[in-house]
């Protein structure tokens, strides 16, 4: 208690903080209350009835279901395995422009995307892979193939799903890779110049895994994000014809609750979502520390 | 201090004084004379009163506040209009309403909106008006008939904004017909061939196949496929099936039109892309000539037309209704009287002296003055009036900044406002698509199901709806066959609808 009053001015920096977690995430998760009941927005949470797992017993039984756990998984596995690699490949490979100029000038380049809402990225990649005179389709044309339907096949949801995210997200998520980098002992790569060693070696065998503990805890909190696949995102790509593959925890929560007023159901699916991802972490926590890395907690 | 407290209490003097005034009658004179209260007594003009309103807007951007100043210069109040855009209308009401932060006037989206709020009216969650309204000289004009349509459990809650029974036709571009020598279709067949020549013969005279016949949007009901439909025979929602109600994708017909729409997307006599094409582009595509055939409004004419022109000065339009599909002649889906309604949540509403009050400002929109201002907006400004007429401005732009936004606030509508101005058109295709407009009225297909009841509907009939939009899209694209559609619906069925249908019959019933 001394320590804290001694320590005030410091303890006082962590309560913004410390409200805002309380206000805004902690607090809303006796929201969640609803889930086991019939909630009427009128009736409050205080007068609604109790229904017990019924919600969750719909979900359970509700025939997209599966449809929309397997496509939950599956986007995520994919963004991990095909988006995650992506910024540390382009911070390597910034890092090895000696130019300051034209380094800060590439990255500036990279980074636009971040800035532009998802609205204006789909609306783009629309105008392009429109049926009806698409830049692409139009190409495609040219070059002698048929034209392929993008925006309404459930093929090509997934690709474009991965392919925008590279767009919009890629440069920006290099910055703590860099900042990593930044960070290595120029020693090093004295010290293995001397030996001999290549550009291509002093990467392999410095820069990367100097960053290596960095990579790690980005994953476990990206894994964190399995509850976040982007909601606004894969809504604008969702239509009637790719739902079977598009449709996730996050836009059927939107449509069954928000567009038709069911806040329990809703609740409910939101609820075992974020089960899912508390899991994931954990899981990813625990074999990173079997793997000798720190870990997050 | 002392300043600041008389200034209050004549706030509420005036506030009063309003209420009161537009409560017993004349409502331009009551509005007059709280303002000149104010100022008689050498104050500063009194603090208004202030109603909260919460409309659909169908415009890309937020209107000028022109208008809105207007509003509230003639009826004392201090307006605070939320405009919410039309794609995300009824995801705003519920959020708003669970969070219990609707405002006092609460604009609903359409019949449909209504009918999801029906449980929470049945609740007591909003005002019931009807006993009140013959209190109002503006607002006891409304139709009873129609009234009755938006009543549940025979009470009436909300207040509605009159539209045409049917605005539904085909716009299209006369010149591409002429110069093919087409005139006007008046069967499906015709429609076809139409289309068809508007592919093949290069109506643009570019030389270039590069046309699209069809425009249309990711929309089943105020896009191509619900007219499309009914001009083949498809009963409008509901439709009696040996003496049973049965929803609309349960009759032959519906298949039909689906087949009919699988023909024009196989023979790209259609934009390709037209289940996720937004409104925007589908009109652009009118616009910028690249198709010339529009399914939808057909007053929307007027304001493609100058649009059209611009990019085209030769381009000249035409409306045409009544297109033979069917066994049983003309049709045309109709909406039951109302575009959408008002309602009155309790939440933002705490008394019923408030109610009075805030039923007083609806009565004064609903004034010949104000319903006027807010339809046709500003004389010399945004129209002229000739022989008593409104003669819209051609600077469509400004009239879609300033005053369009303000339509969707209108209470009532030319049939029950008496003094709403006639428009008179300058332009003869729109002269011609108003008198279409009224000429559907004699071959209206109504839905039975307006006024009816089922539980499970209000649950899920949403979501069960998706299932079927999601099934006809996919059937119209040629990712399902016959068997495949059936299989959607035997889905349909299964998850709920066989409850739906017959919770209508039994209401079906009872309303005989």
């Amino acid at each position: 208690m001394r320590r804290i009053v001694k320590n005030r001015a410091i303890y006082l920096m962590i309560l913004p903080g410390f409200l805002y977690f309380l206000i805004f995430k902690y607090i809303p998760m006796s929201g969640l209350i609803i889930a086991f009941q019939d909630y009427q927005a009128y009736l409050g949470v205080t007068g609604s009835p109790w229904v017990g797992l019924k919600h969750f017993e719909r979900l359970f039984t509700e025939p997209m279901f599966f449809t929309i756990l397997g496509n939950t998984l599956l986007l995520f596995f994919l963004n991990l395995a095909f988006y995650f690699p992506v910024p540390i490949i382009l911070a390597l490979m910034l890092n090895e422009v000696r130019r300051e100029a034209f380094k800060r000038f590439i990255q500036t380049l990279v980074y636009i995307p971040h800035f532009m809402s998802w609205v204006i990225i789909v609306s783009i990649s629309f105008v392009m892979l429109s049926m009806d005179r698409g830049i692409i389709n139009e190409l495609l044309v040219m070059a002698g193939f048929e034209k392929i339907n993008f925006l309404m096949s459930s093929e090509w949801f997934r690709p474009m799903y991965v392919l925008q995210i590279i767009w919009r997200e890629a440069g920006w998520g290099t910055i703590i890779y860099l900042a990593a980098m930044a960070a290595i002992d120029p020693g090093l790569y004295e010290a293995s110049r001397i030996d001999g060693a290549s550009r291509f070696r002093q990467m392999w065998h410095i820069t990367l895994p100097s960053i290596r503990s960095v990579i790690v805890v980005l994953l476990i909190l990206k894994i964190g994000d399995v509850l976040e696949l982007g909601f606004e995102h894969i809504y604008l790509l969702l239509n009637s014809m790719n739902r079977d593959v598009a449709e996730i925890f996050d836009t059927y929560v939107y449509t069954a609750g928000l567009k038709q007023g069911q806040f329990s159901f809703s609740t409910a699916v939101g609820f075992f979502k974020s089960l899912i991802g508390l899991i994931l972490v954990m899981l990813a926590n625990w074999l990173a520390k079997k793997a000798g890395e720190e870990g997050i907690y | 201090m002392k300043k600041k407290k008389a200034s209050t209490i004549l706030a509420i003097v005036t506030a009063l004084s309003v209420l009161a005034g537009c409560g017993g009658g004349s409502a331009p004179a009551a509005t007059g004379s709280s303002t000149n209260g104010g100022q008689a007594q050498g104050e500063k003009p009194s603090e208004p009163v202030a109603i909260s309103i919460m409309a659909n807007l169908h415009t890309p951007e937020v209107p000028s506040d022109m208008i809105e100043k207007l509003l509230e210069e003639k009826t004392g109040t201090k307006l605070d209009i939320q405009w919410v855009p039309d794609g995300t209308y009824d995801e705003k009401v519920n959020a708003s309403f669970a969070t219990g932060t609707l405002p006092q006037v609460t604009y609903l989206k359409n019949a449909a909106s209504l009918v999801n709020m029906r449980d929470a009216i049945r609740n007591g969650q909003f005002w019931e008006i009807g006993p009140l309204l013959d209190q109002y000289p503006n607002l006891s004009k409304l139709k009873p008939d129609v009234l009755k349509n938006t009543a549940v459990d025979g009470k009436i809650y909300a207040l509605y904004r009159e539209v045409p029974l049917s605005r539904q036709g085909i716009i299209y571009r006369k010149d591409w017909a002429d110069k093919l020598g087409l005139s006007a279709p008046t069967n499906i067949d015709e429609f076809y061939n139409m289309l068809k020549q508007f592919k093949e013969k290069d109506p643009d005279g570019n030389g270039q196949d590069d046309t699209i016949p069809l425009t249309d949007r990711n929309d089943l009901i105020y896009g191509a496929f619900k007219t499309i439909s009914s001009w083949l025979g498809t009963p409008n929602n509901w439709g009696e099936k040996d003496g049973k109600l049965a929803p609309e994708f349960m009759f032959p017909e519906y298949m039909e039109t689906m087949k009919f729409f699988k023909k024009l997307h196989q023979e790209g006599l259609i934009n390709q892309d037209f289940p996720v094409t937004s409104k925007t582009d589908q009109q652009n595509l009118f616009i910028t000539g690249k198709s010339g055939v529009y399914i939808g409004a057909m007053g929307d004419v007027s304001s493609l037309h100058p649009k059209v022109v611009e990019v085209n000065p030769d381009a000249e339009l035409d409306v045409q209704n009544k297109i033979e599909g069917g066994p049983n002649g003309f049709g045309i889906w109709s909406v039951p009287g109302y575009g959408s309604v008002i309602l009155f949540p309790k939440t933002a509403i705490k008394s019923e002296e408030e109610l009075t009050g805030v039923l007083a400002f609806m009565d004064q929109l609903m004034s010949p003055e104000l319903g006027n201002l807010i339809y046709w907006g500003v004389e010399g400004q945004h129209h002229q009036l000739e022989e008593g007429k409104v003669v819209p401005s051609e600077d469509t732009k400004l009239t879609d900044r300033e005053v369009k936004p303000y339509q969707a606030m209108q209470v009532g509508g030319p049939l029950t406002i008496e003094g709403f101005y006639e428009p008179k058109h300058m332009l003869p295709v729109k002269a011609k698509a108003e008198e279409m407009i009224v000429e559907n009225n004699d071959y209206l297909i109504e839905d039975p199901s307006a006024s009816l009841d089922s539980k499970t509907f209000n649950e899920k009939g949403v979501q069960l709806q998706e299932m079927i939009k999601d099934g006809t899209y996919r059937f119209m694209l040629g990712d399902l066959d016959e068997a495949g559609f059936q299989a959607v619906v035997d889905n349909w069925l299964k998850s709920g609808g066989q409850q739906i249908i017959d919770e209508f019959n039994v209401s079906y019933e009872s309303s005989k």
